[in-house]
């Protein structure tokens, strides 16, 4: 990171990303603590039975909340985050059912298409790293996460897709002391 | 069809409390190894389902693979690989947790009489030695069926053969170092008889290796997967499809397969990313060297393949069963039933079956072959006619870890008293949330 590759990107305004009007909240900084973690289900309920339905009963999390999860993140070369830098936006969030075909499964995938600031950009996995870290995190385990490269955004988005859906790579970076440095500077900004 | 054929007979506890990535049943003794991301190896048995040991403190990162090492008495080797790209060998003295069933050994300790068989080592799990060569995390290895080689693979690109001298001091030797894959080599198996090695990985490719003269070489590489290729398991040597009541002569139709089995030998199923699990078939020399042969086949011959070279095909593509990636297969030896699981956290359950044609009899072949067949009867015995077989779905269960992704699947030997007969084989699936479940599929139609 000695070298800035994009020097000059554009920045929006915190005030103009979309968010829920929480009126005791200020600027999206939705309080998770009680919101969402309240809401991950004991483990112990899937070991058990297949009481499947009665125990997911959590408050329903939407594409406003993802985003709010992952705005703050820093990017890793600019003292700005990725709502700012428009790396990561509202419409480019999707929440789908992850077995279409098996109405009962509580299984959602969440899809985040990361749209880098350049498109040589070689620090996009790493922010998708982040993303993908950041939600794996926040949300609950019945979620799978599908972040990808916005389809022409970037020279290498295939071989960087491959990478961040990878979930062996993924885990194996997470015990990389090197790597969470940097996403956990990243992090620092959502806290 | 109906998912009531798996039943869960029990978890093995206590579990993991961080994701089980794999567990691998012993060769013999009614006992598994399950590999976690707590940098530790569980060692459960299967008869009453508890933790017997765990290994600790010889991986600095997650436990990602393990492998028994085969036809060793009085003692059990386990080979662990790691994310902290190293691999250990573990030691121990059969004797805790399988008094009932431990094989019967004349001889006691004179295979390994190096070490004091007297001293409190006996109860544990002894660091035997560390092997040290990749230079990332350790996807997979697997002992070769005599157990003299171990092959192991990793993020590197890189597959390692060493070589287990048994010289009392754990000396391992590096045989072969083979660097063909782009990309990360994710699973390495070694042919159930011979000295093959398959490997497959990031590089969506699935290769064969064998040596010859000293040197070992890739002799196959096999593409068609459309993403990572995670897993692989090699067909047993002796297992056959299934015929339906209707079929006539079924005896005729399994020493036929049989006799077509000898030439091309076991197949290969993978499983990939991009969601499908696929069977490969070799294509015998004679046969591949043969115009008349590929006109039987279908199969056309552009290459003449040229020394150890092989020739690898799709025999088939198993029914589109999985939303997500798949992430193990599994292939029974006794049953010939495959296993699948993966992200989606289904386990699907396949059976090869022949072809029946109306009115009650087998077709071996299409109607083009049984003439080329027919034609060339004297050379039949050489290069038969194919016969058909079809691979259906016989049962999936969703869910089978709650919302967990599941990692793993192994058949293994039923060894608890539920046993429903000397034969049956239970499934053992390893899941993200560190769950390890042992499921039986005892159908009177299926098994």
């Amino acid at each position: 990171m000695a070298e800035v590759q994009n020097s000059n990107p554009t920045i929006l305004n915190v005030a103009d990303l979309p968010t829920r009007s929480r009126p005791t909240k200020k600027s999206g900084d939705y309080d998770y603590t009680s919101g969402i973690f309240a809401a991950v289900p004991n483990p112990a309920d899937f070991l058990s039975s297949d009481s499947e339905d009665d125990d997911l009963l959590e408050e329903p999390i939407d594409e406003q909340e993802i985003f709010d999860l992952i705005k703050l993140i820093s990017d890793p070369e600019h003292p700005l985050s990725l709502g700012e830098l428009a790396v990561v936006s509202l419409p480019d969030i999707s929440i789908k059912p992850t077995l279409p075909s098996v109405p009962s499964s509580p299984l959602q995938t969440v899809t985040v298409l990361i749209t880098p600031t350049i498109t040589h950009c070689s620090l996009a996995t790493v922010i998708g790293l982040g993303v993908r870290v950041r939600l794996e995190q926040s949300l609950p385990p019945r979620f799978r996460m599908d972040v990808r490269i916005k389809e022409g955004t970037h020279s290498t988005g295939d071989e960087v897709n491959k990478q961040l859906g990878d979930k062996e790579r993924v885990a194996a970076a997470l015990e990389n002391g090197a790597l969470m440095q940097v996403i956990a500077k990243m992090m620092e900004t959502c806290r | 069809m109906a998912p009531s054929k798996l039943t869960h007979i029990s978890d093995l506890t206590p579990p993991s409390l961080e994701r089980t990535w794999l567990t691998t049943p012993h060769p013999t003794l009614p006992i598994v190894a399950t590999c976690s991301s707590d940098k530790t190896v569980r060692i459960y048995s299967l008869t009453n389902f508890t933790l017997l040991s765990t290994i600790t403190g010889g991986h600095k990162r997650s436990v990602r693979t393990a492998a028994w090492k085969p036809h060793i008495t009085g003692e059990s080797v386990l080979a662990t690989g790691s994310f902290d790209a190293t691999v250990g060998i573990w030691r121990r003295w059969d004797s805790y947790g399988t008094t009932d069933t431990t094989p019967t050994t004349t001889n006691t300790t004179t295979d390994a009489s190096e070490d004091d068989h007297g001293d409190d080592s006996d109860e544990e799990w002894r660091f035997a030695v560390l092997l040290d060569g990749h230079d990332s995390e350790v996807k997979s290895i697997s002992w070769s069926p005599s157990g003299l080689l171990l092959a192991t693979c990793a993020r590197d690109k890189s597959i390692w053969i060493w070589e287990d001298l048994d010289d009392g001091d754990n000396n391992f030797e590096t045989v072969a170092v083979m660097q063909e894959h782009g990309g990360d080599v994710k699973c390495v198996s070694w042919h159930p008889v011979e000295e093959c090695l398959a490997s497959a990985g990031y590089d969506d490719t699935i290769r064969v290796w064998k040596e010859d003269l000293d040197d070992w070489g890739q002799v196959a590489c096999i593409k068609g997967h459309s993403g990572t290729v995670w897993f692989l398991d090699w067909e047993g040597v002796d297992t056959c499809p299934t015929t339906s009541s209707s079929t006539a002569a079924p005896q005729e139709l399994s020493s036929q397969w049989r006799s077509q089995r000898s030439l091309s030998g076991p197949r290969l199923v993978s499983c990939s990313d991009d969601r499908t699990a696929r069977i490969w078939r070799r294509v015998p020399k004679e046969s591949a060297n043969s115009a008349l042969s590929s006109a039987q086949t279908g199969i056309p011959s552009i290459i003449r393949p040229s020394g150890t070279d092989e020739e690898w095909v799709e025999d088939s593509c198993l029914p589109h069963a999985h939303e997500l990636a798949i992430y193990a297969v599994a292939w029974s030896r006794r049953t010939g039933i495959v296993a699948s699981v993966g992200a989606d956290g289904r386990i699907v359950l396949y059976e090869e079956r022949f072809i029946a044609q109306e009115g009650g009899t087998v077709n071996s072949a299409d109607a083009d072959a049984d003439a080329e067949a027919m034609d060339t009867s004297d050379d039949a015995a050489s290069a038969p006619a194919l016969l058909r077989t079809e691979w259906s779905i016989v049962a999936v269960v969703d869910g089978a870890h709650g919302i967990y992704e599941i990692n793993h699947a192994a058949w293994a030997k039923r060894a608890d008293r539920g046993s429903g007969g000397e034969e049956e084989e239970v499934l053992v699936t390893t899941a993200d949330d560190g769950s390890v479940k042992y499921i039986s599929c005892h159908d009177p139609d299926l098994i």
